[in-house]
């Protein structure tokens, strides 16, 4: 089943189009990742998902329900965890939580039965009493994971959910992620602009300047954009060049090695030239390669 | 209800668990009394003793001091009222600063459930610390003196302190509207708190100012409010030292304490009643608030 199907969609602010004219589908129970740099329109596009934003044209129907027309059913189904940090800084975990859940008509009582299957693995026992804006980075993360789920949604959105997040707490937002994804057969729709972080998504959509410039599940996106190589380790000569154009005429020398293009089986050539090709690896196609392939730009990380 | 009461809840508790910003709210009231204590009150007692000529004889010392200290008192509710509900509101450019309001605009909380929760927020957070204050200054008061206050005009003084507080708040959610970011209204509130004391009159009375200045004054629904709450509650203790003057003045005392401390809003070269002043504060704060619900729901439907 569908979940998020959106056709069209585009934002417009005066002159400037922050998304144009995007068209997808999400599946229900799949990780859908939105990758994108900086100003891409990953936001925007959320945000309009979630009804926050306006759209300018275009249509896009969650759960069923037309965003314009029935965005009150929408908000229900969306649990949202925003790229900046939206809790009340001065209240404490607790009030955050129990004032949140009461925007959706929910009792204190809701509320924490709600939350009660999350908790334990979420550890908020310990920070529970505890200011917003006195928890680590990390520790805000989940606090704002657990705000999205407040009102058991269908949909979890996640916007560049690791950002500013040292590694450490990154993976462990990555766990609970992969937690609902699992345990819970959450829909996940997650913005980022980590390309590793697309590696696990069932589907992604590369994004650039409002537009989609290629949508897959990462496999697929690599064998298109991502080539592996062979990297060599020989000394640079003719004769090491002449075999290498038996298979392909994209390659570099870099320092100590050859670095060979290539999407061929390579173990007979490799076997029948072992006297030659001794010291080798093959390096797969990388979602980094991915995104410098179809934008010419590489992603910070 | 429940998301209503809930999101109004959110808002009073972030003005009442930020000791700071209750503190900020109250500054300027606070350095009125401060003030008052330095020397406001030598100039408000000299003020009255110019009304007596000739009638010291009638007039106790402790009486013109129990309405020296009444005028502070409502100066200092007047002040209140203009500084609590702007410190409460700059919530809304917060939230909208900081994110917050996408948090909620993405709930199905309802729009005008939203600048609804915020205004009522703000009028209950400064009713509570106006009748606070009242409450404490006429304890206060009661200790010193008599202030011969009748039942009605305590239940009116608190209902006052609703008036304007809500009156004050609907004119500041128009503020608010204008300041894109929380360092600019802070700005004003500086602004603000600094004029709040004179615009209603704590400092200095509105009546040593010119016909203009007090015109432009008393478009504050404040400035109304804190002409009648000291109508409402010096008038028992004026119209004692009155009686025991027993008419040799032709109450003409009476009558210039009441013009010197504007018992009654003086405004285009007439005298408001009580009653048209309590209708003023109620059409400006409902033409606020039409005019709130309107651009309001706007702005959160971005
Ligand atoms: N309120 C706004 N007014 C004008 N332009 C905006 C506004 N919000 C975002 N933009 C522009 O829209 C583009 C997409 O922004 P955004 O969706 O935040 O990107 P991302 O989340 O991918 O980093 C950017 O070029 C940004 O400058
Ligand atoms: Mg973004």
């Amino acid at each position: 089943m569908k979940v998020i199907e959106v056709k069209d969609l585009t934002k417009k602010y005066k002159e400037h189009t922050a998304v144009n004219g995007i068209s997808f589908d999400v599946e229900e129970g799949e990780m859908f990742a939105f990758l994108g740099e900086n100003g891409a329109g990953k936001s925007t596009t959320i945000n309009m998902l979630t009804t926050i934003l306006g759209k300018t044209s275009g249509s896009a129907f969650i759960c069923g329900h037309e965003l314009g027309k029935e965005d009150d059913e929408i908000r229900k189904v969306n649990g949202i965890v925003f790229q900046n940090s939206v809790l009340d800084k001065k209240l404490s975990v607790k009030d955050n939580l129990l004032t949140r859940g009461s925007y959706y008509g929910l009792s204190r009582k809701q509320v924490l039965a709600r939350l009660e299957p999350f908790s334990e693995r979420f550890e908020m026992k310990d920070i529970w009493d505890r200011k917003y804006e006195k928890l680590s980075g990390g520790q805000r993360r989940r606090v704002d994971i657990m705000r999205a789920l407040i009102n058991n949604p269908k949909i979890l959105f996640l916007d560049e959910p690791t950002t500013g997040l040292d590694p450490k707490s990154r993976k462990i937002v990555w766990d609970y992620i992969n937690y609902l994804r699992k345990e819970h057969k959450m829909t996940i729709f997650l913005t980022t602009h980590y390309m590793e972080e697309t590696r696990d998504a069932d589907h992604v959509v590369i994004l650039d300047k409002g537009n989609i410039i290629s949508t897959g599940t990462p496999a697929e996106l690599k064998t298109r954009y991502a080539h592996s190589r062979l990297v060599w380790y020989t000394e640079k000569g003719e004769s090491a060049e002449s075999l290498i154009q038996i298979i392909s005429d994209k390659y570099v020398y870099d320092a100590d090695h050859y670095s060979i293009e290539t999407d061929r089986n390579l173990t007979e050539f490799i076997f029948e030239h072992r006297e030659e090709i001794r010291d080798y690896e093959f390096v797969k196609g990388t979602m980094d390669d991915v995104f410098l392939n179809l934008t010419g730009k590489e992603l910070a990380s | 209800m429940m998301d209503f009461i809930g999101f109004t809840k959110r808002n009073l508790i972030i003005y009442f668990k930020d000791v700071l910003a209750i503190f900020f709210s109250l500054l300027t009231s606070i350095i009125i009394f401060i003030l008052y204590l330095l020397f406001l009150k030598g100039t408000f007692v000299d003020a009255l003793n110019g009304t007596l000529n000739g009638l010291e004889n009638f007039v106790s010392g402790a009486d013109i001091d129990m309405l020296a200290n009444g005028i502070l008192l409502t100066g200092i509710l007047g002040t209140a009222m203009i500084t609590v509900p702007y410190t409460c509101l700059q919530t809304i450019v917060k939230d909208r600063e900081s994110g917050v309001d996408s948090d909620i605009c993405a709930t199905p909380l309802k729009r005008w459930k939203i600048v609804l929760s915020y205004f009522t927020a703000s009028t209950l957070s400064s009713f509570i610390m106006t009748s606070l204050i009242l409450t404490v200054g006429l304890v206060v008061l009661n200790f010193m003196g008599d202030l011969h206050l009748s039942v009605q005009s305590l239940i009116a003084a608190y209902g006052m302190m609703f008036l304007g507080s809500a009156s004050s708040t609907a004119l500041f959610m128009l503020v608010m509207l204008f300041f894109k970011s929380s360092s600019t209204s802070t700005a004003f509130f500086g602004i603000l708190s600094a004029a709040a004391g004179f615009v209603i009159g704590a400092y200095i009375p509105l009546s040593q100012f010119s016909e203009g200045v007090q015109g432009f004054c008393n478009l504050f629904p404040a400035s109304h409010i804190t002409s009648l709450i000291r109508n409402i509650l010096l008038s028992g203790i004026a119209n004692n030292i009155d009686s025991s003057i027993g008419g040799v003045d032709n109450g003409a005392f009476i009558s210039a304490v009441k013009d010197t401390f504007s018992f009654n809003a003086h405004a285009f070269g007439t005298d408001f009643s009580g009653m048209n002043s309590v209708l003023y504060v109620g059409i400006f704060a409902l033409i606020c608030i039409a005019a709130m619900m309107v651009v309001y729901s706007k702005t959160y439907k971005k």
